[in-house]
């Protein structure tokens, strides 16, 4: 009997720490944001995620932007009815946006400051972070408007094709730096998001 | 006498009457959706086998987009999509078992075109899914457009419509190429694995299928470009508007379920939803469906046991498929690509 009651209670006791541990687990770490992790450059991403070429019928300007947050794809408009489409990241619910914005900064292996909102959420996060293989920005970051948003790199290429974000659009570090290289200062770009019921 | 005289008058009349109704009845069949609810189930015809649009597993599960659009009028009739009936019809024979109404409709991966509804007196409501000629090139080629395959070898198959739309193409365009005909498509494909061409031209749906049968899939590549236009239709016969509107709006509620965001997995939000264009497809506002001779829930149905378009598509040859083949010009027309469904209003 004593020895049942024993089983019974550390039955009970392990139900507790894996809740306690994973709910820590789920408010901890919200953002699949590791900093120092460096990022796995061998990592393939999915075929759907890959840097492609894709057929892509829009009004606006070839060099355009379009961020299709539902999908998880950002196309850079070529013109022609093509668009080079790079597989994203995008925000967790609570952190999705849309609107049209330009970019009005870019940067090569930029510092992170996290923004006291994400402070408050996260405090765990440092204040301040050199940029490097380990920043959660990645290799290159092109500012969105007067936003805290930015389209960046990331050290964690498995969260491509989630929505794990604060509402930054991540690519992996290599697709990030191509298309750095494709758009300039100023370059129009467009937020979408799916539909609300 | 005279009696006599008049009766065969009359009697040939009523031959005649019989004669020109059984001719009519023959011709104009108007009572598709009738028996389909008689019998209990739809009937489809579908392709015998064509891995993503339709093919039996072991067991005799048909799976698809063929397949799965046939499930969605069965889904709209019947709130059930389990009562579609799978009938294999080779492209030889569909259009004559269509017109023997051997199945109420074909959803077999057939091209739209003109010659196809006036010699078969055939309808086809609504392009399902836009497929069109494409090219295949490993990946270390390194080029993205079709206009960089000058002085190419071309692997296709011989006395086909592809044959001719690649010549039209390069000469279109100013390229020379030099052709490698095959007559069975196994060994076009058999070729250009072994690499005795620099390119392989097929319809591009087909094209993601062949590829999975290379021996490197990945070193390989279809190329965005599109250079003939292969609209995949539903087929059903002319003269029973009842049943084409039923086939047409089916399609439509799915491509006007993805563009508004109703999905399988939130179809029961949506039915809660005060946002007038969803009530409308949903079925909690006005009487479309009862209009289509069907339910108010009709698309509901539709959605909550089959999806909307983006989940077929996404499953059976996008992103969750093994095909893995990029929407392209079957992405809504709102977000680049050209399917774009009427309202319901």
């Amino acid at each position: 009997m004593t020895r049942l009651r024993h089983l019974v209670w550390m039955l009970i006791a392990a139900g507790v720490l894996v809740l306690s541990t994973s709910q820590g687990f789920a408010q901890g770490r919200p953002d699949a944001d590791e900093p120092g992790l460096v990022a796995d450059d061998t990592y393939e991403l999915d075929p759907e995620w890959q840097k492609q070429v894709v057929y892509y019928r829009t009004n606006e300007a070839p060099g355009t932007i379009i961020v299709a947050t539902a999908e998880r794809h950002l196309y850079l408009v070529q013109g022609n009815g093509r668009a080079l489409r790079y597989g994203i990241g995008v925000g967790r619910e609570g952190f999705q946006w849309q609107g049209l914005v330009t970019i009005t900064r870019k940067a090569e292996w930029p510092d992170w400051v996290p923004p006291p909102e994400m402070i408050q959420r996260q405090p765990y996060l440092p204040r301040f972070m050199a940029g490097g293989p380990g920043n959660p920005l990645g290799a290159r970051a092109m500012y969105l408007g007067t936003t805290v948003y930015r389209i960046h790199g990331t050290n964690r290429p498995d969260t491509i094709g989630t929505a794990v974000s604060s509402g930054c659009f991540r690519l992996v570090n290599n697709d990030v730096a191509d298309l750095y290289n494709r758009v300039p200062v100023g370059t129009k770009v467009i937020i979408r998001q799916k539909p609300e019921l | 006498m005279r009696t006599f005289r008049g009766g065969l008058i009359i009697g040939l009349a009523v031959a005649v009457l019989v004669a020109a109704a059984a001719v009519t009845y023959e011709r104009y069949d108007t009572k598709t959706l009738k028996r389909t609810q008689r019998r209990g189930e739809v009937l489809c015809g579908v392709n015998k086998g064509l891995p993503g649009f339709s093919i039996p597993d072991d067991k005799g599960k048909w799976t698809g987009f063929d397949v799965d659009f046939c499930r969605a009028v069965a889904a709209a009739i019947f709130d059930d999509p389990s009562k579609a009936k799978f009938v294999p019809l080779d492209a030889g024979e569909r259009f004559k078992e269509l017109q023997n109404r051997t199945v109420d409709i074909l959803s077999r991966n057939t091209t739209w075109s003109m010659s196809r509804e006036t010699d078969y007196d055939f309808y086809f409501p609504a392009v399902a899914y836009y497929d069109g000629q494409g090219f295949m090139i490993p990946r270390s080629r390194n080029i993205d457009s079709a206009l960089d395959l000058n002085d190419s070898k071309v692997c296709v198959q011989g006395n086909t419509t592809t044959q001719l739309n690649l010549a039209d193409y390069f000469r279109a365009n100013n390229m020379k190429y030099t052709e490698m005909k095959f007559d069975k498509l196994d060994d076009v494909v058999k070729a250009y694995n072994s690499g005795q061409c620099d390119t392989l031209t097929s319809d591009a749906s087909q094209l993601y299928a062949l590829r999975l049968n290379l021996s490197k899939p990945n070193d390989h590549m279809i190329l965005a470009d599109i250079i003939s236009k292969e609209p995949l239709a539903p087929v059903v016969r002319q003269r029973d508007d009842d049943w084409m509107m039923i086939v047409k709006w089916t399609l439509y509620a799915m491509i006007n379920a993805e563009e508004l965001g109703v999905t399988s997995k939130n179809i029961d939000e949506a039915l809660k939803s005060k946002k007038p264009e969803v009530m409308r497809l949903v079925g909690t506002e006005g009487a479309y469906g009862e209009n289509l001779g069907l339910t108010k829930d009709w698309a509901a149905r539709i959605i909550r046991h089959v999806g909307n378009y983006g989940e077929i598509y996404d499953r059976n040859v996008g992103a969750d498929s093994k095909l893995k083949i990029p929407r392209g010009m079957n992405q809504l027309w709102n977000a680049g690509g050209v399917q774009y469904a009427p309202p319901i209003r």
